[in-house]
């Protein structure tokens, strides 16, 4: 999970919302979100005047027609505007899909994640993918798709708090037998799953998903039946993990050990044999070929 | 032994005079327009005393019971026996409440104990209750009041239950009754549409400084305030109350931040349910969210729920410890009711203690009430703790808890709880003034 791309010089302004992130410590709910939610809640949301709020930030508006016209987000015709989107995609995904996308700017560019995101970008997409293909209707493709994107999100906060942080990463990556965040506990009071879920849940992210980011590494989670996390967290544990194995597999990049440690319970759980995991392999492999 | 369609051992209808009757008081019922409730009642332990006595014995009891039931229903309803232990009353023009307090009458008239012998029995019963809807089959409706009846006795019986009230999986899959299902939804979408926040109520000392603010939670969905007092054991019951607390604790610790930017450096106190302490994870969440909001530790304060001290297990001791290690201040709330106990008091490293607002209400003409408060106080001090009263409203109770030797107040007199922008004012006025 570490980066390796150039830091860029930082404007004047980049480097005052830098240092105001670290001083506040998590990034704050964006206000376009606020913006949504209060619309929602109204009988008649005016999805015009919405349309024109994130029709101001011209990159938010391309990502956001891209998402919406991405497979597993589940429009069926091709959407060209935001307002479309909006219908197409109802006010509920909407807010989760521009959280997703607003999530990697909201990060200072020093921290240098632009390998990071990718690669949570890619997992998110194949997971959403996944849902439709093996998930047998258990998970919905948005959902699969936003938890990948904000799985990791811990990660960033503590990379921004501790200079240390990554060796504790490189270590984790490393370790064939204690979970993930055993050992980022041996090094730190809390560890990435539980400051993602408390950044999640400060966004207002759905239970579920919440619960699933805070138990990604906990092996008895995926394979207990437990009332919480509910099922539908542990299929979004569960999905997401076999994308990133997936996509290690075919990328031959940062391999961790989690898939030795997770895999068999996650495959036991979305009830795919051993056997049949190539066959996914090979179907999976054009998709992520496909992506950009 | 029957004879025209009556029941001879208690004089009610039989079960078949029962089931022609309910078709026709629906029908009567649906064409005026008016309400017919069915109470379907099953007494406990008839078998044994079948057993025990025979079934002579069994027709006493019965005979007896069914005298009650007649008698508590004072002429209001048709009553029917359904088989060995469990009578129908049909009741035209009676309401789920009418229906809910027969209901209740009828249990305690069951229950009175009964003479048998030389011995005396103590008969009980599960009560399920329906209302007729619309047009519906009069056999539905009578299945209905049978189902709440099993609902009624798989709770354990001694008790009514009206037909949609049972309990029904909610989100997380646990069974909740109607109310409290719509309570959890709106919890689930309080929590994902921003319909929680935290008011601010002052606790100040008698130097004249302000000791701490507490956070209390608000829950709002669709412009409805949903109080506490029922959203709380709602989340209990379902687990999101450990939610409910982290989104707290973070809210609560950006808070404090927030004011100590703006140049108000006060604690906040923020309430920890027992769910939290109990969790292993209590400690990693207590870190991840001073972390998060980047707060010094000193400005948090956790208050304690008193019904912590009902056991503090070696994990409540260990987070607790892990709290302080941290660098929060600890508060026991509510002290002096409920399940406070004197002897945990000590294994508990608080810093603070919260006398219940019990004590507050009945002061200053209550001079036992005021000796108690006195006690605590000093048992507080002596302990090493600032020490609290809760639900302040007048000065005369202002005086005594100082005459008491309490350290701060907390209540009406000084503020009500507020949102955090009035907070941000009230800070500014006060320092104006």
């Amino acid at each position: 999970m570490t980066n390796t791309a150039e830091a860029p010089l930082l404007s004047p302004v980049d480097a005052l919302l830098e240092s105001s992130l670290k001083d506040i410590g998590i990034p704050p709910r964006p206000v376009i979100l606020d913006r949504i939610s209060h619309e929602m809640r109204k009988e008649e949301p005016d999805y015009k005047r919405l349309a024109n709020v994130i029709g101001a930030d011209v990159s938010l508006s391309a990502s956001l027609i891209k998402t919406a016209n991405s497979p597993f987000f589940g429009c069926r015709n091709r959407v060209h505007s935001i307002n479309e989107a909006l219908m197409m995609l109802g006010l509920n995904i909407a807010s989760r899909a521009i959280a997703g996308i607003i999530l990697r700017k909201v990060f200072p560019a020093s921290l240098q994640l632009e390998r990071f995101w990718d690669a949570s970008a890619r997992i998110a997409r194949l997971s959403g993918w996944l849902s439709q293909y093996v998930g047998n209707h258990k998970l919905r493709a948005d959902d699969a798709y936003t938890f990948g994107l904000f799985r990791d999100c811990g990660i960033p906060v503590l990379l921004m708090r501790f200079p240390d942080y990554h060796k504790t990463l490189a270590q984790a990556n490393g370790e064939d037998h204690r979970s993930f965040t055993a050992v980022e506990e041996s090094h730190l009071p809390t560890h990435h799953a539980m400051v993602g879920c408390l950044l999640a849940q400060s966004w207002w992210l759905p239970e579920e998903t919440c619960l699933a980011i805070r138990h990604h590494h906990d092996v008895e989670v995926i394979e207990t039946a437990t009332v919480t996390p509910p099922l539908t967290s542990r299929y979004r544990i569960a999905m997401a993990q076999f994308a990133e194995y997936l996509v290690q597999r075919h990328t031959g990049l940062s391999n961790t050990r989690e898939w030795s440690k997770l895999g068999g319970a996650c495959l036991r759980l979305l009830d795919i044999a051993e056997n049949e995991v190539d066959g996914i392999y090979a179907e999976a492999v054009p998709v992520m070929d496909a992506e950009e | 032994m029957q004879a025209n369609g009556i029941d001879s051992s208690t004089g009610f209808l039989d079960r078949g005079s029962c089931l022609e009757l309910v078709g026709r008081l629906a029908s009567g019922a649906v064409a005026s327009s008016q309400l017919l409730a069915a109470l379907w009642i099953d007494l406990s332990r008839l078998k044994q005393v079948n057993e025990s006595f025979g079934h002579l014995g069994g027709d006493m009891v019965i005979t007896q019971i069914a005298r009650r039931l007649r008698e508590k229903s004072a002429g209001r309803g048709e009553w029917c026996r359904m088989g060995g232990d469990e009578f129908v009353c049909l009741i035209p023009n009676s309401d789920a409440e009418h229906a809910r307090q027969l209901a209740q009458d009828l249990l305690q008239a069951i229950e009175a104990p009964l003479r048998f012998g030389e011995l005396f029995l103590h008969p009980s019963a599960s009560i399920g209750i329906a209302i007729l809807e619309g047009d519906e089959d009069p056999f539905a409706f009578l299945e209905r009041a049978d189902r709440a009846m099993s609902t009624a006795k798989r709770q354990g019986g001694g008790r009514a239950v009206a037909s949609g009230d049972e309990p029904m999986p909610g989100r997380l899959g646990i069974l909740l009754a109607r109310e409290e299902l719509t309570i959890e939804n709106k919890l689930h979408l309080a929590l994902e549409n921003g319909g929680l926040s935290l008011h601010y109520q002052p606790i100040i000392g008698f130097d004249g400084r302000v000791e701490a603010v507490e956070a209390l939670m608000r829950c709002t969905i669709d412009d409805e305030l949903i109080p506490p007092a029922r959203f709380i054991p709602v989340a209990e019951k379902t687990g999101l109350i450990i939610r409910l607390g982290e989104w707290s604790l973070l809210a609560g610790a950006r808070y404090a931040r927030h004011l100590d930017d703006a140049g108000h450096r006060t604690k906040v106190a923020i309430n920890v349910s027992r769910a939290q302490l109990t969790s292993p994870q209590f400690a990693q969440a207590l870190h991840g969210a001073l972390l998060c909001a980047n707060v010094s530790p000193e400005l948090i304060e956790l208050e304690l729920t008193e019904s912590l001290f009902m056991d503090i297990s070696e994990t409540v001791q260990a987070n607790l410890h892990a709290a302080k290690r941290a660098g929060v201040g600890l508060a026991i709330d509510d002290f002096g009711t409920g399940y406070s106990c004197l002897a945990n008091l000590k294994d508990i490293p608080a810093t603070k203690l919260k006398l219940d607002r019990a004590f507050v209400i009945v002061l200053p003409h209550d001079r036992r009430a005021f000796a108690v408060v006195k006690a605590m106080t000093q048992l507080g001090r002596e302990l090493g703790m600032i020490v609290v009263a809760e639900g302040v409203e007048d000065q005369a109770q202002l005086d005594a808890l100082r005459e008491a030797g309490v350290d701060a107040i907390q209540g009406y007199i000084h503020a009500h709880p507020m949102p955090e922008e009035a907070l941000l004012d009230w800070f500014q006025q006060r320092n104006a003034s």
